[in-house]
């Protein structure tokens, strides 16, 4: 996909410009204007080139890149897909990268300088207030200057900072990090005394101890480390040897519902348990727990195999002593400096001193919205004289300040990065700029630190240093390749001490514990402008439009409430209103709180979707804190996309589970009154692999991203009506205090006796030459008929003419057809990309997304390709292939009892 | 014969004024019939996302009262059917008005499989017509079919209320010219067809209405069995099944005579037609009910029982209709249609209008709760777990179903206006037989 770029990168921006101007030529001769690009009904547009291109650059989540290539069309970023060589991506991406070019295209994006609040036209009198404030500060050495910034590991961003509080001696640098935790970084410190990351190979893990921790759930890391977990499940499967994966977590998670073995436990539980393995090989007291010694045995048994991970919300003790056992181990971990590391202060640092602040610059955070509770963003913002916020969006903290700069998206501009492994990669602009008004985030800062600002030129000038002669071809090499090669630090070659002083743990707290967790959507709350993202059913639990603390069943029926109750939370006298989820396998005594709901201002969503679990967070504990009260205030409220009763008795289980080696045995094909399809040249088929799929939906957004997919809002999903194309099932099995979870993609299945074809009246929906179920929109009149006599209910109906709803469509890939009302719509297999791969090697939006490679597809009539394989592995099954419907999405079975 | 008796019955439509309580009647039904026309305006314009349908509870209202209207309209037509074929002494009474109630649900419930599209404007399209697309129907799809199937029942119903009035209308051009009203007297000799009441008039029309009649019967099954088979040829496991159509059909008649049973008490009070539609009558249309009713227990019983022989997946899909979410609906039908109007037994019950009519209302009340649970309840336990939230219907589908209700008493209250409401010429051959020796 990556498509070389022709042009020498300094020029890119005048070459889109040039596209750009193109385009609006073409939509001059055509119909559409750029408003309206890509929004063709029924037909390509005509008059807007068909080839595309695909740019590498990079994005970054919680300061940590991720490589991608945007693939633009007429200069437009359409679609995001993995960089297949950068370490974080591996060619696959997660929902928030998806969902990145949605935020590109947000209408309500940040457009306008701002003066307390207020939208300014005239950028005069920032220019002018701006070269006063810096002479003051120069006058004063920058006494009084706070930068206050997100989470920052790029090379010229930390460069320029740096050359900032040259200038200005005196000025501070903070870092808000709200989804950081402190305790990962202490108990680094306790097992080596100096901050290092330990970065696991689970690709070569046969067994994992997880405490708390979830490798394969949402993270600036969590590409690569689901694609080396099912790398290591692919070896097992090989082998013959499954790797064992043990979880032990207070609530459910991706990782404990791909777990062999799943230990529900409170936070302390968990802790007890990490010591009582460490102390099984001889680290600190004695400990007793009724698991540790299996668990010991199982890791010893593994040896270099072995590996050991503490989460979020694990104190100091447990990550030091995941350290100690890894190194005991000779665990897969390689030990790298923090990307992160940086000598900045905290928030809480900033507020201490609060009184000497006169200046304030927010780049790129939002603390106004989500500081943890007790630090009063509000009153130092209405103190200091002077603050300028700068960001994407207008936030909280936007409105708050006296001035806010509206920022580029990273699409929009330069820079770079690095992963989270230290490999770095240059950010390039990917599409025109959509706001001509805004600034690139190190453009900004350049020009404080009074250097040159334009376009490319930070960036390189930090390269340039690093490089010096080699400049012009690496350069060049790095933007191609979006990565830098060899960027990485080499693996620290240290051992933790041997005799790593544990902590002793904290004393028993009484009441329930309130964990705060990072939500599997909305991550920190700067999510919570995309729509794409409210509407994503959460991987566990369904819910969409909204969020809800869990409780384990236990304690929901101790307190009588139900699914959607209203409790009321009081954390240290705090009060949070907030509805409930009664989630099987959250640990008794637990009540998670998902964070990054209940923004105010939020872009275009409106105000108030969830609930902001920030105004709870202990600043001292910001992961785990003991002393939760809960009352039920006796109101509901509807979660959206919950479905309770969902479990079947069901003869076959649509989730199969073999062991090792076992081949399911092939159901009878009965006879047909109706001839076979024939297909001479090429027929297309899908095999979804259910022991790697993470259930992560990845593959929802991109199926989503790629397909025009409308949203459909709160009020119809509510009815049941979201347009997914893609849907990944939750299917639950076992008692509720010990409930195992399947994830089951159910794309299409593009049956070979497709039974909505016979009864569609009007023939909208029929067999292709190479065994695609196609839907005609055009000649579909909306009798529904097909959906109630599709047994996997993949098709999908325009009960409103969603598409063309403002805002529900905001990015368009021109090689869609955006579907009118009445019309039934469904999964595709991605036809168009079949037809522009032409007789090369066809992929879809859903299985290039796959963190895991879960999804095989391709020509089935070829022997050789993955998919062909993939159908005749034993443990190939179609889904209720009792019917008879011979589906071309197969599924391959879970190993495991 | 004894021209004198059927005096009353076509003094009505030459009457000049019908009273108070016939324009209040007119006007209510009117209005919901504006009600309609707003409804079907406000689903073009906004579309079916106005009503609570989702995935998968594709059909709502639309499906349900599209079936409700076809039993009715099927229970009445096959009730005249039957007494026309049988020379029912009942048949002079009240097989004129059913063929009307048949009609007016005929036409409730052809609005709806139009309507119900996503792009009604389009319904054409199932049409076999050569168009320029080249493009037939899907002839094996059951919309096809059911195309046809409401077509020749709007045809055959209309042909067979039609045939019947023939006569009549000539009487009635007759005594409108007698008494002056030339105007109306061509209106009703346009649609009488020159009819003159020769022998060989007399034996044409007994010959062409006999073989409409029994053009109507085995259509009727299969028109009600085609609605079904849009269920049945389904892979729902709860509709899947081939009771589906005979349950469709037998359970639309007590709904059908509830209807009938209804009016025909409306008409005797209303009209004072009390001789025409005698006690007798109204005893034998009750004693149909229940007995409607009783083989409506046993379609009942039949599918709880075979269920449990049934594979798990339609066991389960049964248990889910009778004892899910829609498990209300359910059983209220089973009380509406099956139990209630075994009263209709006892004599007392059933001798009385004011027990008699509501116990037939009830019942075809009854009956659109079993629909609503068929359509609905059905899909509760499908292949996999449901992906949606339940069905509720909106207020827009209610304001449909209110509007067609409208147009169905519009239509009759036009009926009874201006055409003769019993069949005049079956009386007098029913009281000339009687005054034969």
């Amino acid at each position: 996909m990556t498509a070389p770029d022709p042009l020498p990168p300094p020029d890119r921006r005048s070459l889109l410009r040039a596209a750009g101007a193109s385009l609006a030529l073409a939509a001059a001769a055509g119909c559409d204007d750029p408003q309206e690009f890509g929004a063709p009904l029924h037909a390509r547009p005509r008059g807007v080139s068909a080839d595309s291109a695909s740019y590498a650059t990079v994005l970054d989540l919680d300061g940590l890149g991720r490589g991608v290539l945007a693939r633009t069309l007429g200069g437009h970023a359409i679609k995001l897909e993995g960089n297949p060589r950068h370490p974080a991506s591996l060619g696959a991406t997660d929902v928030f990268l998806e969902s990145a070019v949605l935020a590109l295209h947000d209408p309500a994006r940040s457009r306008h300088l701002r003066r307390q609040g207020r939208a300014l036209r005239d950028a005069a009198e920032f220019e002018t207030w701006l070269a006063a404030q810096q002479a003051a500060l120069d006058l004063r050495g920058g006494e009084g200057l706070r930068l206050l910034t997100g989470p920052v590991a790029s090379p010229t961003t930390r460069r320029l900072i740096a050359a900032l509080l040259a200038r200005w001696p005196a000025a501070r640098w903070h870092v808000q990090a709200p989804m950081e935790d402190p305790a990962a970084a202490a108990g680094a410190m306790l097992a080596f005394g100096r901050p290092v990351v330990a970065l696991p190979a689970l690709s070569r893990a046969t067994c994992v101890l997880a405490l708390g921790a979830d490798p394969l759930g949402p993270g600036p890391a969590q590409l690569a480390q689901a694609r080396g977990w099912a790398a290591a499940r692919a070896a097992g499967r090989e082998a013959g040897r499954m790797p064992a994966l043990i979880v032990a977590e207070s609530t459910p998670s991706l990782t404990g519902a791909k777990a062999d073995r799943r230990l529900t436990l409170p936070p302390a539980g968990i802790e007890a348990l990490g010591r009582a393995v460490a102390a099984a090989f001889g680290l600190g007291p004695a400990a007793a727990h009724p698991e540790a010694a299996p668990i010991a045995a199982a890791l010893r048994a593994a040896g270099p195999g072995a590996l050991v991970l503490a989460g979020r919300g694990q104190p100091e003790a447990v990550h030091a002593l995941a350290h100690w056992l890894n190194a005991r181990l000779g665990a897969p971990v390689r030990l790298v400096p923090d990307p992160l590391a940086a000598p900045a202060g905290t928030l809480a640092g900033l507020l201490a001193q609060a009184e000497a602040v006169t200046h304030l610059l927010i780049l790129d955070a939002n603390p106004a919205y989500d500081a943890p509770a007790g630090l009063d963003i509000a009153g130092l913002l209405r103190r200091v004289p002077h603050s300028l916020h700068a960001g994407v969006q207008v936030d909280e903290t936007a409105l708050a300040c006296g001035w806010h700069l509206p920022l580029r998206h990273p699409l929009e501009c330069w820079g770079d990065s690095r992963a989270f492994d230290g490999t770095a990669a240059l950010r390039q602009p990917a599409t025109v700029p959509l706001v001509e008004a805004a600034i690139a985030p190190d453009a900004l800062l350049a020009r404080l630190a009074g250097e040159a600002a334009d376009g490319a030129a930070p960036v390189q000038a930090t390269w340039r240093a690093a490089w010096g002669a080699d400049f012009e071809a690496r350069w060049l090499q790095a933007l191609e390749a979006g990565l830098i090669a060899d960027s990485a630090p080499a693996p620290l070659a240290i051992a933790p001490r041997a005799d790593v002083a544990l902590p002793p743990p904290a004393p028993a707290a009484r009441g329930l514990v309130a964990v705060f967790a990072p939500d599997a959507t909305l991550w920190d709350g700067r999510f919570a402008t995309e729509a794409w993202l409210h509407e994503l059913p959460r991987p566990l639990g369904g819910v969409m439009w909204g969020q809800a603390v869990l409780l384990a069943p236990r304690d929901a029926a101790a307190l009588g409430v139900a699914d959607g109750a209203v409790l009321e939370l009081t954390l240290a006298g705090r009060r949070l209103h907030a509805p409930v989820l009664v989630t099987p396998g959250q640990a008794p005594g637990v009540v998670t709180l998902p964070l990054g709901g209940g923004r105010q201002v939020a872009g275009g969503m409106p105000g108030g979707i969830g609930f902001d679990a920030y105004s709870l967070r202990p600043a001292a504990a910001p992961w785990v804190a003991p002393g939760l009260a809960l009352r039920p205030t006796g109101a509901a409220q509807a979660l959206v996309g919950h479905l309770p009763e969902r479990a079947l008795a069901e003869a076959t289980p649509r989730v199969r589970r073999v062991a090792a080696g076992e081949a399911i045995p092939p159901l009878p094909t009965p006879r047909s009154l109706y001839e076979p399809w024939r297909y001479p040249g090429r027929a297309w088929g899908m095999a979804i692999d259910l022991d790697t799929c993470i259930g992560c939906n990845a593959c929802v957004l991109a199926c989503q991203a790629e397909n025009n997919t409308p949203v459909v809002g709160p009020e119809e999903a509510a009815m049941g009506r979201t347009m997914h194309w893609l849907r990944v099932d939750r299917v639950e099995s076992g008692p509720p205090e010990d409930r195992s979870v399947d994830f089951q993609p159910v794309p299409c299945m593009h049956c070979e006796k497709a039974p909505c074809e016979v009864v569609c009246p009007v023939n909208a929906t029929v067999h292709d030459a190479e065994g695609l179920n196609l839907m005609v929109y055009p000649r579909c009149i909306g009798t529904r008929t097909c959906s109630n006599n599709c047994p996997y209910k993949v098709r999908r109906f325009n009960w409103a003419g969603y598409a063309r709803q403002a805002g529900a469509v905001p990015v368009r890939n021109p090689a869609v057809p955006l579907r009118p009302r009445g019309v039934i719509e469904k999964c595709t297999y991605c036809q168009h990309r079949i037809k522009a791969a032409g007789e090369g090697v066809a992929e879809t939006a859903c299985q290039r997304a796959c963190p895991t490679r879960a999804i095989h597809f391709g020509d089935i009539n070829d022997p050789d390709s993955a998919v062909a394989r993939a159908k005749r592995e034993g443990r190939s099954y179609a889904l209720l292939g009792e019917l008879d419907t011979r589906p071309r999405t197969t599924y391959l079975a879970r190993i495991g009892a | 014969m004894s021209g004198f008796s059927t005096r009353p019955v076509s003094d009505a439509p030459l009457r000049r004024d019908f009273g108070w309580r016939f324009t209040a009647a007119v006007l209510a039904s009117a209005a919901l019939t504006l009600l309609l026309a707003y409804a079907v305006v406000a689903l073009l314009w906004r579309g079916t996302a106005l009503w609570g349908t989702n995935i998968p509870f594709v059909w709502g209202f639309d499906l349900i009262n599209y079936v409700w209207w076809i039993g009715i309209a099927n229970a009445a037509s096959l009730f005249a059917v039957v007494l026309v074929l049988r020379r029912h002494g009942l048949r002079s009474a009240v097989n004129r008005f059913a063929e009307a109630a048949a009609l007016a649900a005929v036409a409730a419930a052809a609005i709806y499989p139009i309507l119900h599209l996503g792009r009604p404007w389009l319904f054409y399209w199932t049409v076999p017509y050569p168009a320029a697309t080249q493009l037939w129907p899907q002839f094996r799809s059951t919309l096809v079919w059911d195309f046809w199937g409401i077509m020749s029942h709007v045809v055959v119903t209309f042909l067979f209320w039609y045939t019947g009035l023939i006569p009549d209308l000539a009487t009635m051009r007759d005594r409108a010219a007698a008494r002056g009203r030339l105007g109306l007297a061509r209106i009703y000799g346009f649609f009488a067809l020159g009819w003159r009441g020769s022998v060989q008039h007399w034996a044409r029309h007994q010959a062409a209405y006999r073989m409409v009649a029994a053009m109507v019967l085995p259509m009727l099954v299969s028109a009600q069995t085609i609605v079904a088979l849009e269920f049945a040829t389904t892979l729902v496991p709860e509709w899947h099944q081939a009771r589906l159509p005979l349950q469709v059909v037998a359970t639309g008649l007590p709904s059908g005579l509830g209807v009938v049973l209804a009016l025909a008490a409306l008409l005797r009070g209303g009209l004072g037609l009390g001789r025409y539609i005698d006690d007798a009558d109204m005893d034998l249309l009750a004693k149909l009910t229940a007995a409607a009713a009783l083989a409506c227990g046993y379609v009942y019983a039949e599918a709880l029982l075979v269920a449990w022989l049934e594979d798990q997946a339609t066991r389960q899909a049964m248990a889910a209709r009778a004892f899910g979410a829609y498990a209300g609906l359910y059983w209220g039908a089973a009380l509406l249609v099956v139990v209630l109007p075994q009263l209709l037994w006892l004599k007392g019950v059933r001798r009385r209008a004011r027990y008699a009519v509501p116990i037939g209302l009830a019942a075809a009340i009854g009956v659109w709760l079993d629909r609503f649970s068929l359509v609905a309840g059905g899909l509760l336990r499908d292949h996999l777990p449901r992906t949606g939230p339940l069905y509720a219907p909106s207020l827009p589908e209610w304001t449909l179903l209110a509007g067609t209700v409208g147009l169905f008493a519009l239509m009759l209250l036009v009926f009874t206006r201006f055409v003769p409401v019993v069949s005049m010429f079956e009386t007098r051959h029913e009281e000339s037989e009687a005054d034969a020796p």
